[in-house]
């Protein structure tokens, strides 16, 4: 890929998987730049990334993973990359995906390209709950927007800066169907492509008892707020 | 509304007051909540205090009796002060965001600048050692 490329991964208490993945993105994508967005980890996280002379964006409270990402895209931004990649760093994401993600980036000439683990008729087994949120929100998504995205809730994504600028400014994003919403609106091209997910081995899921209520009521507010901030665009533009 | 409610209803008010006006001085309530407080407190000891307000109301609202209009008029001044206190938190932690964003920013910023800054003393460097070098040459 001829255009300049940055990692960004959110990080939170992934001591025991965060040099895996470091010394994995270093052998399959060693000329693309990272960048880790170290979210206020109580554990060695700091301490191990330092160590292995990693770029990190250093919070020094925690923020959540939307505001994490928003501060590693915030730094992509200002650097001037043209394309960012975001990925977790709990080794979920298989960092030899990056190279086939950032493929089907160019060769579909999309503006963001998701990382899905269930286009294609692929299948990942989540909990019950989590799958039924997933499936509503993937039909929310035909009926919204005319395309089904499939995983709506992916956290692997190649996305380039033009797109990138309409969404880092939102407040209260966790980049997932809110920001697919507001890019398609506003004219962007979203494709996926089939990629992996392994199991969490270390760590906890940032999916509690109190999240399968309140994902889904602040998912649909914050779609609904997108599609509100999306009409008044237009109809300004159309003034 | 008896001539006791009313009196009830001022004498609380005064102390309302009091109360503002004290937190003011001790700097612990900001002029700008206290505008609205104060004005809440004066708003409702005139419209007990005041008879026609009193007799008028309720049938505006299409209440039977006078405290009934008074509660749904302070339930829904409740209502909107706990959604501005709302803005207000969210507009807190929004700056509180953006500080530990911009801190995070500027310090990898800087350690970016710094090596940038390295880079180019090491190639001045190694240029003065190798001056035959012809890239070096002007």
């Amino acid at each position: 890929m001829d255009q300049s490329v940055i990692i960004v991964i959110p990080a939170h208490n992934e001591e025991h998987t965060v040099t895996a993945v470091i010394h994995e993105l270093r052998r399959v994508a060693p000329t693309v730049d990272r960048v880790i967005v170290n979210d206020c980890s109580s554990d060695a996280t700091g301490e191990i990334l330092d160590a292995l002379g990693e770029k990190q964006l250093k919070l020094i409270h925690n923020l959540g993973y939307g505001q994490a990402l928003q501060t590693g895209l915030k730094y992509a931004l200002l650097k001037g990359y043209d394309v960012i990649v975001t990925m977790d760093a709990d080794g979920q994401h298989r960092p030899q995906d990056v190279p086939p993600l950032l493929a089907a980036l160019q060769e579909s000439g999309a503006d963001m390209v998701i990382g899905s683990r269930f286009c294609n008729g692929q299948t990942y087994d989540t909990p019950m709950d989590r799958r039924l949120g997933q499936l509503l929100f993937s039909y929310l998504t035909q009926v919204l927007l005319g395309q089904r995205i499939y995983d709506t809730s992916s956290g692997f994504k190649a996305i380039r800066t033009t797109a990138c600028q309409a969404i880092v400014s939102g407040s209260f994003m966790d980049f997932h169907i809110e920001s697919i919403v507001q890019l398609k609106l506003a004219g962007f091209q979203i494709v996926e492509t089939p990629v992996k997910v392994q199991e969490r081995t270390h760590g906890r899921s940032m999916h509690s008892i109190a999240s399968v209520f309140q994902y889904p009521i602040k998912t649909i507010l914050l779609t609904l707020a997108a599609i509100m901030d999306a009409y008044l665009v237009k109809r300004q533009h159309g003034r | 509304m008896s001539i006791q409610g009313i009196l009830f209803i001022d004498v609380l008010g005064v102390g309302f007051i009091l109360l503002i006006l004290n937190l003011v001085r001790t700097k612990r309530l900001h002029i700008a909540y206290a505008t609205i407080w104060f004005l809440a407190v004066v708003g409702l000891m005139m419209m007990v205090s005041i008879p026609p307000v009193l007799a008028i109301l309720p049938r505006m609202m299409g209440a039977i009796y006078p405290a009934s209009a008074v509660s749904l008029l302070a339930f829904v001044f409740i209502f909107l002060v706990l959604i501005f206190f709302s803005m207000q938190l969210t507009a807190i932690s929004a700056r509180q965001v953006e500080i530990i964003q911009a801190l995070a920013l500027r310090e990898l910023l800087a350690q970016d600048t710094d090596l940038q800054d390295l880079r180019i003393k090491l190639a001045g460097a190694k240029e003065s050692e190798n001056p035959a070098n012809p890239l070096s040459q002007p």
